[in-house]
Parts: C-alpha cells; sequence; structure tokens
C-alpha cells in the first residue's frame, strides 16, 4: 500500500513539475496594456499549453484508463478504482482544470464534421476517441475513474439511496435530449453547451460563476444520496458510451466464476445497474407481448417524425442561443437586451464592427435556415430514443445470474467486493 | 472490548468533525450566497449617494471639497465591491476545504459502521410492472415534452426567419429604388430645353457605362490615387521633365498643407484635392489648379457614429493615408476614423457616415474610388474584412461583399478588361475581382500573404501582384484565372507595381527598380537609385515617373534598357505619388503642395 502511495505522489509531483514547461506557451501577441491601469480578468479557459504537454495529457489518459480497465478486469479491484479516481481528479480535474475532457470533446468532433473551416486538434480527436474504443473493448472503465467528473461524484456517493428501475429508465433518456441539443449547437457553431453547463469545472477551476457553483453543489450534494445524478441523467458522452458499451467485447462481471444466486450484491450497485434474475415466471403471455412490440415498432416512425416536426417548429427559438440571431433579433426589436438605461455591450461592439444592418441580418437568416433543418434530425433523434428504449422495455429477456447491465454499469467494482464467489482455479 | 471502545472513540470523533464540518460548510455557503446577492444587487458606482453628490456637483462645479467628497466616496464603494468579490472568492475556498472534510469523516463513520450486506427479505421490484410502469411514465414524459415544446413554440411564436427576410427585401427594394431614381435624373433633364442640364445628363450617362471606362472625361483628369481607375497611368501630355526647387525652376507655386497627411493629391478641372488630418482634426482641401491658391477646405466632423476617442495609428500611416477621388461632381474622402464624406466641387457636404472604427494596427490606408456612380471602398480591416459599394448621390450602401481576408492597406485597381469592368482587389490570401454592378466576386486566386500594402497593376488581360515577402505574380485573368510566371527578386511593401501592353515596373521600398516583359516574366534590366521609396511610380506615354522618399523625382523610360532621363528634386521629403495635369505636375512633398509646370 505504501509503495502505491509513493508512486502516486511521485507522478502527481512529476505533473506539476512538468508545469514550468507551460512557460514556453507564450501568447503570440502580448496582452494590451490599459492607460487607466485595467488589469485583464483571468481567461474562462486554461490557457494553452505546448503540444508535448497536450501529448502528454494524451499519454496520462492512455496509461490511466489502460491501469483502471486491468484494475477492474483483471484485479477485480475496487480500491485500485478508487485510487485510479483520485488520480485523475488531481491530474484531469486541478491540475488540467478539467480542459479538454472527453465529454465536451464530443462537439469538437461535431464541429469539425459540420465545419470544414475548423481544425479539430489532434489531442481532442484522442480524448473523444481513446474511451469510446476502451467502452467498445471493455465496457464503461474510463467512467469508472478516470472522467474527472464522474469520480468526484464517485467518491462521494456514501449513502447511495437505490432509485426506482422505472424512474431510472425515464430519467434515463435525459442524456440522449442532451446529446442531441449539444450535437445541434455544436454542428450549427452556435456553442458549445456541454462546457458552458459543465457544473464542475468550476470547483476545478476555482472560479465557478454562481449559477455554476450552485448547480455543481446541488449535484454533488445530491450526489450523496443518489450517486453519479450527473453521469446518470445528464452526461451526453455517458449517453454515447451506453450505446457503444452495450456492445463490448470483454465486459466485467459481478462473479468470477459462476453466480451463486446468493443475493449479497443485489443491493450492492449505487447505480441499479445490476440485471437480477428474470426467470419464466415473470414473463407475461407471449402473444401479448408480440402485439405491444408490433404496435411500437410501428409507432416508433410516426414518433421519429412528429419529433423532428416538433422541434423543427421550435427551431427559432433554439437558434436564439446563437450570437448573431440573437443580436438581429434585438437589433430588428430594438430591445437591446433588455437593458434600460444605456447602449447593450454586443450592440457597441456589432457598431464598431463596421458590419452592417443587412449583413448581419442576411447571416442570421442563414443560420435560422440551418437551425430549422438541423432542429429536424434533433427532433427526430430524440423520438428515435423514445421510441427505442420503449420497445426495449417491452423485450422480455432470461436470464439466471446477477449480471452487470452493460449499457448502465459504470465499472466501478463495488459489486465484486460483495461477491463471495471465488476465481476458479487453473489446473 | 477494547477494540469497540476505539471504535466507539472513533465513532465521536468523526461524529464531530461532521458535525463541525457540516456546520462550517453550510455557514460558509449561506454567507457566499447572501454576498452574491448583495454584490449583484448593488452597482457600485451608480448609488442613491453617489447619484446626490454628482447632482450637487453639477449645480456647484467649482466646489472642490465636494469633488474630493465624490472621489473619497467612490473609492470607498469600489473597494467595498472589491472586498466583497474576494470575501466570495475565498469563501469558495472555505467551503471548499469544509465540504473535503464533511466528505473525509461521512466516508470514515460509513466506514467504521460497515455491516455485512444482508439478502433482503422483501420482495424484489417485479420486472414486468417495472417495465409496465417505465413505458407509462416514458409516454406521458414523451407527451408532455411534445406538449410544451408546442406550447412554449406557440407563446413564443417570434417569426424571426421571416421578419428578416423581410427586413433583407425592404432594403433590396430601396436599392433598387435607389438605383431606377438615378437611372431616371439622364432622362428627366433630357427633356429640359436648357442645355446645360442637357450636358450633365450626357455626363452622368457617360458616368453610369461601364464599358467606357475610364471615360474620356476620367482621362482627362486625374480623379483618383494612381490615376483613373487607380491603374498608374496618366494619359496627361506636355508633362515637364525637369525642374529645381533651389532655384524655382518650373516650379508654379507651392502651398501650405495645415494639416499632414500621406495622401496624394486628385486633380479635376481646375481643381486640386486633397486631405489632411490630425487626430479626430480631420480637413479635406481645394486648391485652384492654376494659382495654387486654397479654394475652400471643409472640416469633417459631427458626423453619427464617428468615434470619441482619437484611433490608434503608427506615424508611418498617419490619420489620413487614404487618397480622395472625385467624379467632377463631387469629391469623396474618407480618414482613419471610418468617416466617409461626400463634398460638392463647392465644399459643401451632400453626404457623409462612418463606417465603423476599422480594426488597423497601422492605420486604415485604402484610397477610394469610383465606377458607376458607385464609391468603392476597399474595408478590409481586423473585425471583418468587406468591400463596399455606397452610391455616389446619397452614400447609402448598394451593395457589399464580404471577404475572408486579413488587414490590407492595399486600394482598389478598377479596370476594363474588353469585357467587362473590374474592381481588382489584393490582401492576404488572395488577389480578387469583383462586378461592379452586383459585388459578386467574379474570380480570385490565392497568390499572396503577409500585411499587403502595394495595390495591383493591370495591362493587356494580366494583373501583376507583389507584396514583400511573398512573391511577384503575373496572373492571366479569366473565370479560371491562372499564374502566368512568378518572381521573389524585386518585392514591395509599399509602392505598387506599374504595367503596360510591353512592359511592367516594379519599384522596392529601397529604391530599386527593375523592369519586366509582362508576358513572360523575362527581365529586362533593374536598377537601384539607392533612395529608400514609398510613391507609386505613374507612367505618362512611355515615360515613368517615380518620386523616392528624398524628393527626388526618378524619370526614366520604360524600355528595354534602362535610360534616365532626369531627376529633379523637389527639396521636401514626399512619400505621395504625384498627379498630372496638362503640362503640370502635382507633388505633395512635406507640408506643401507644388505644382511643376512653365
Amino acid at each position: 500500500m505504501q509503495k502505491i502511495r509513493n508512486i502516486v505522489f511521485y507522478i502527481f509531483m512529476l505533473m506539476l513539475a512538468l508545469q514550468s514547461y507551460d512557460l514556453s506557451a507564450k501568447n503570440r501577441f502580448p496582452k494590451p496594456e490599459f492607460e487607466s491601469g485595467h488589469t485583464q480578468p483571468k481567461t474562462i479557459t486554461p490557457s494553452p499549453r505546448t503540444l508535448i504537454l497536450e501529448y502528454l495529457d494524451v499519454m496520462v489518459l492512455l496509461v490511466s484508463i489502460s491501469l483502471i480497465s486491468w484494475l477492474i478486469l483483471k484485479k477485480r479491484s475496487r480500491k485500485g478504482v478508487f485510487l485510479t479516481g483520485i488520480f485523475s481528479i488531481l491530474y484531469f480535474g486541478f491540475y488540467r482544470e478539467g480542459c479538454i475532457c472527453s465529454i465536451g470533446s464530443i462537439q469538437n468532433v461535431v464541429l469539425a464534421l459540420f465545419n470544414t473551416q475548423y481544425k479539430i486538434p489532434l489531442t481532442a480527436l484522442l480524448f473523444f476517441i481513446i474511451p469510446v474504443l476502451y467502452t467498445l473493448f471493455f465496457g464503461r472503465t474510463f467512467c469508472a475513474g478516470i472522467c474527472p467528473l464522474g469520480a468526484i461524484q464517485d467518491i462521494i456517493a456514501v449513502k447511495p439511496i437505490p432509485v426506482k428501475i422505472w424512474l431510472e429508465k425515464v430519467l434515463g433518456i435525459i442524456p440522449f435530449i442532451y446529446l442531441a441539443f449539444a450535437i445541434l449547437y455544436a454542428a450549427t457553431a452556435s456553442d458549445f453547451i456541454i462546457c458552458r453547463y459543465d457544473p464542475f469545472v468550476g470547483f476545478y477551476r476555482f472560479d465557478a460563476s454562481f449559477m455554476m457553483f450552485v448547480i455543481g453543489g446541488l449535484l454533488l450534494l445530491i450526489g450523496i444520496f443518489i450517486a453519479r445524478p450527473y453521469c446518470r441523467y445528464l452526461c451526453p458522452y455517458g449517453a454515447l458510451l451506453n450505446i457503444v458499451s452495450r456492445f463490448s467485447f470483454i465486459h466485467m462481471k459481478i462473479t468470477p466464476a459462476e453466480c451463486i444466486n446468493c443475493k449479497l450484491c443485489e443491493n450492492s450497485c449505487p447505480y441499479s445497474a445490476i440485471n437480477i434474475p428474470a426467470t419464466h415466471r415473470e414473463k407475461e403471455k407471449t402473444s401479448v407481448m408480440v402485439k405491444r412490440y408490433i404496435m411500437l415498432s410501428l409507432i416508433l416512425p410516426v414518433l421519429v417524425v412528429a419529433g423532428g416536426f416538433i422541434t423543427s417548429n421550435f427551431h427559432e427559438n433554439l437558434a436564439m442561443v446563437n450570437h448573431k440571431v440573437k443580436l438581429a433579433s434585438e437589433i430588428l426589436h430594438n430591445s437591446n437586451y433588455g437593458i434600460k438605461g444605456k447602449e447593450a455591450i454586443e450592440i457597441t461592439a456589432f457598431k464598431s464592427s463596421g458590419q452592417t444592418v443587412t449583413q448581419l441580418n442576411t447571416e442570421a437568416a442563414a443560420i435560422i435556415a440551418e437551425f430549422k433543418t438541423a432542429s429536424w434530425f434533433t427532433g427526430a433523434f430524440i423520438g428515435l430514443v423514445i421510441g427505442l428504449t420503449l420497445i426495449g422495455l417491452s423485450v422480455f429477456k432470461y436470464h439466471v445470474d446477477y449480471t452487470p447491465n452493460k449499457a448502465s454499469c459504470l465499472s466501478c467494482a463495488r459489486c465484486m467486493d460483495y461477491c463471495p464467489v471465488l476465481p476458479e482455479k487453473k489446473l | 472490548m477494547t477494540e469497540n471502545s476505539n471504535i466507539y472513540k472513533d465513532q465521536r470523533l468523526w461524529k464531530i468533525i461532521l458535525i463541525i464540518s457540516g456546520i462550517f460548510s453550510f455557514a460558509v455557503c449561506m454567507l457566499i450566497v447572501v454576498n452574491y446577492l448583495q454584490v449583484n444587487s448593488s452597482d457600485p458606482v451608480n448609488t442613491r449617494v453617489m447619484n446626490a453628490l454628482l447632482l450637487r456637483l453639477n449645480q456647484h462645479p467649482e466646489d472642490l471639497a465636494l469633488r474630493n467628497e465624490i472621489r473619497e466616496f467612490d473609492l470607498l464603494a469600489r473597494k467595498a465591491y472589491f472586498t466583497s468579490q474576494w470575501q466570495i472568492r475565498m469563501g469558495g475556498y472555505l467551503f471548499f476545504i469544509g465540504i473535503i472534510l464533511t466528505l473525509i469523516a461521512v466516508i470514515k463513520l460509513d466506514t467504521l459502521n460497515k455491516k455485512i450486506a444482508l439478502v433482503s427479505s422483501a420482495a424484489t421490484e417485479k420486472i414486468a410492472e417495472s417495465h409496465k410502469k417505465a413505458r407509462k411514465w416514458i409516454a406521458i414524459t414523451a407527451v408532455a415534452l411534445c406538449l410544451l415544446t408546442l406550447l412554449l413554440a406557440f407563446l413564443t411564436h417570434r417569426d424571426l426567419s421571416n421578419s428578416l427576410s423581410a427586413k433583407l427585401t425592404a432594403n433590396k427594394k430601396q436599392q433598387s429604388c435607389d438605383s431606377t431614381q438615378l437611372s431616371s435624373v439622364p432622362i428627366q433633364q433630357a427633356d429640359s430645353s436648357n442645355s446645360s442640364v442637357i450636358n450633365a445628363a450626357a455626363d452622368t450617362a457617360a458616368k453610369l457605362s461601364s464599358n467606357e471606362f475610364p471615360t474620356a472625361e476620367m482621362k482627362k483628369n486625374f480623379p483618383s490615387f494612381r490615376g483613373a481607375g487607380g491603374n498608374g497611368i496618366a494619359y496627361q501630355k506636355n508633362v515637364p521633365l525637369s525642374w529645381d526647387a533651389a532655384t524655382a525652376k518650373n516650379i508654379r507655386w507651392k502651398t501650405a498643407i495645415s494639416l499632414p497627411g500621406y495622401n496624394s493629391p486628385v486633380i479635376w478641372g481646375d481643381a486640386v484635392f486633397l486631405s489632411g488630418a490630425e487626430g479626430l482634426k480631420q480637413k479635406v482641401y481645394c486648391f485652384e489648379l492654376n494659382t495654387g491658391k486654397i479654394r475652400w477646405t471643409t472640416d469633417v466632423k459631427g458626423i453619427q457614429g464617428s468615434p470619441s476617442k482619437t484611433p490608434k495609428v503608427t506615424d508611418n500611416t498617419g490619420f489620413s493615408a487614404p487618397s480622395v477621388c472625385t467624379d467632377g461632381e463631387k469629391v469623396y474622402a474618407i480618414f482613419a476614423s471610418g468617416d466617409i464624406i461626400a463634398l460638392d466641387m463647392q465644399g459643401k457636404k451632400v453626404w457623409a457616415r462612418n463606417l465603423g472604427l476599422p480594426v488597423n494596427h497601422y492605420g486604415y490606408s485604402s484610397s477610394l474610388m469610383w465606377v458607376d456612380n458607385k464609391l468603392i471602398v476597399q474595408y478590409d480591416q481586423g473585425n471583418a474584412a468587406n468591400l463596399y459599394a455606397l452610391s455616389c448621390e446619397t452614400g447609402k450602401t448598394v451593395w457589399t461583399t464580404p471577404r475572408k481576408v486579413k488587414i490590407s492597406w492595399a486600394s482598389p485597381v478598377i479596370v476594363n478588361t474588353g469585357k467587362r469592368t473590374e474592381i481588382l482587389l489584393i490582401a492576404e490570401p488572395y488577389v480578387a475581382s469583383y462586378d461592379p454592378a452586383t459585388g459578386k466576386e467574379l474570380w480570385k486566386i490565392e497568390c499572396t500573404s503577409g500585411e499587403v500594402g502595394p495595390s495591383v497593376a493591370y495591362a493587356n488581360g494580366i494583373v501583376f501582384a507583389l507584396n514583400e515577402y511573398a512573391k511577384l505574380v503575373a496572373i492571366q485573368i479569366g473565370d479560371q484565372p491562372k499564374i502566368l510566371w512568378e518572381n521573389n527578386e524585386y518585392l514591395s511593401d509599399v509602392p505598387s507595381p506599374v504595367a503596360n501592353n510591353n512592359y511592367l515596373i516594379v519599384v522596392t521600398s529601397s529604391g530599386e527598380v527593375a523592369c519586366y516583359h509582362p508576358k513572360t516574366g523575362e527581365k529586362y534590366w533593374s536598377h537601384d537609385f539607392g533612395s529608400p521609396t514609398y510613391s507609386s511610380p505613374v507612367m505618362v506615354g512611355d515615360k515613368v515617373f517615380l518620386m523616392d522618399k528624398k524628393g527626388c523625382m526618378h524619370i526614366f523610360k520604360a524600355d528595354k534598357t534602362f535610360v534616365l532621363l532626369g531627376e529633379p528634386k523637389i527639396g521636401e521629403s514626399s512619400v505621395c505619388t504625384p498627379a498630372f495635369a496638362e503640362g503640370k505636375i502635382l507633388i505633395r512633398a512635406g507640408n506643401n503642395l507644388y505644382c511643376i509646370g512653365k
């Protein structure tokens, strides 16, 4: 144990020492000096790093995700997962200030796909791909303790209350809706909403805005009793990994050998991610199930079209997030961003930009048209998710053992500690 | 027994820590919230007391004690504001420490209280029932979401795209209305029996025809920077080849200009125009060509949207680097502030507007040009690069074409290619051509980089573009433009090149001149005058006039061999390009305008 502590300590000190390389990542142009003596506030996003340190981040991600996968799948060590989580909080959280994170990298990837002018940084691409690939092979080991947002919630989940299955399923749709809107806004180059509403990054940077502080604080408070609320009911990257993990080749198992149905692990999962044995006794009549399945399958396209239609009708409201559309609207309605007595800074900035109102209106109209098309896809995707969830809930999956639910299991390894079964000895 | 009592002691200790840290965290959290609400609700410099004090100061502006009281109060209010900010930040750290302690205590207590997992005797949740309930609630949620979205869409119905489209259509109608009004002018005037009005109509009609660009009137005069269309060609004859400031030989007159400026003079009829500026003090000057007498000067001020603070420019560029231009009815000027003005030939304002303060770290310098009753403004500035066409009559924007380029200091060049009239612009990363009627981009070719200063030159279907640290390129124009040849031996960061069908003249800022074959790029000759040069060469017939910074005019032949015709001196430093009239040359040097001629 002392050895592990020493290793963790030395790695952390090394990371801190490497921070001195940031000195070479100077701004290309010096910041302007104000005659009034005004000092510039700190930027919201962390300072740029040298390329070598960015690659170091990728290396750290790769090593830590490999380590945690090994700890979960081979060593079955909850302690190992916990310690890796602490390391992630320190490195990806406090040291790297939560940026770049895999959750936000979805937006970089989407923006690069839809906007040819945007060149995605290789590190952002790797931060997106590596966890997806590892999930495809080993399940959601990234969520277990590498994601700093997940890790901070994991260590505070001390009094978890089980959430009813039906409520879990209903709330489980929210991350997909969040993902759909994050893609919509990134594809239209309007905003990176995942980063804007990241609840924990403010803590990591010690500069949370008030709202961020309240939301993050509330989530942490809730997280004591309802484990990982952000990961389960909000995280858009989790939604993506939820899908990928269903196809994972080597997923963690609760029992190292044959399950003896001792039920000891039944209440061990704080995330309600254990499939409880479902026997034929619980099965409904086959005819009823088939009828419902066919009906829901027929409803699915209706849900997709309805989702698309309804969301596209809401496209102008959605487009208001785009600052150009908002500005055009404010100028058109002469509403000055609701500010009375002085001109809104956005209007002043626009006036000094040299751009004409006609130009702005042309651009805004084009963006709104983009939103009209894109919101069709957003709504259709949400309709599809709801439809598929309903169909999924109509299928009876027969199984006799306690197994982790591949989609929602966060590979935290808590359940393993409860299993009395010993691994089979190879003869 | 001892072990149990130790556990009990530990439990008590951690319970106390938990309670203290929990209360501490809660209290700090509440204080932060209250502090935040307090800070947000008050504006430190806009309080009731402060406003009352300011009101009193307005009534008694000489009251120094009151002034000091306000200052002290202001300082106090600001200090209080920033202290609150500091408190919030420090509170955040304390809260964080408190939460960490609370967590550690909870985890410790949880570990100490750990009991063996018990198998629940209660019936587990029935899967089928749970799924049924989940289906029901998902359906309810989906319906609720749909209804909520539709309700919100209905309640907050914006119709923004229709409003924007209507606004854009209205703008287009307004523009077409402007052009209809303009095109109707000659017809109404032609109905009149007054012959001068008919002539004016004919002039306007001539101006409207782009096929005749540059018109005979333009050629007769010197309407813009580097002559008609800004291509560096002067059509005047009997131009003097020798003068001397020391002996006043061939110096017809010399008139002082009150404000500095690096813009070049332009000529129409018997009037010479130029501008000058120092900070926000901006003037347009009109001189009599024959006598040098200042006919009028007009202050350019009080323009709506004009910046209140002096724009930052470098000494090498100044506040009035762009040259004015004239169409014989009006003279147009633009300044580093973004102020643009049209004056009639008597110096009275016809219209004026501000195009927005250009973001330009040296200072705005692109000169104005006109074509087809439109004033062409190359506004390649930091915020948004645009090419504007303003109505010469009203100043309203006829069209705007956004450009994806860096800041440029070059000026537009307008040429007639035989098929059509084109506006040629250069800025990193490309040379591009635009239709004067619509602003539509006709072609573009990526071929340059850096901070582009020199404008392009055009001759016989070939555009010549260059920039320091980039290259000299000869572009065969057309819908599919191609680079005929390129060279990087002689490059320039200020003087523009000039060309005719047989020769291309390139001048470097250090005073080297090279002559090339325009089609093949074969270098005929090069010559080093050895003095820095910012002025652009002008071709007058087969002669090239090049003014260096010391005030020496190098006159040489555009020929296969270098033939120097003369090197007369004006006696003052000059960075401006000379203007040409019949038998006369106008030179801006030092703080003076010189007229050379017999």
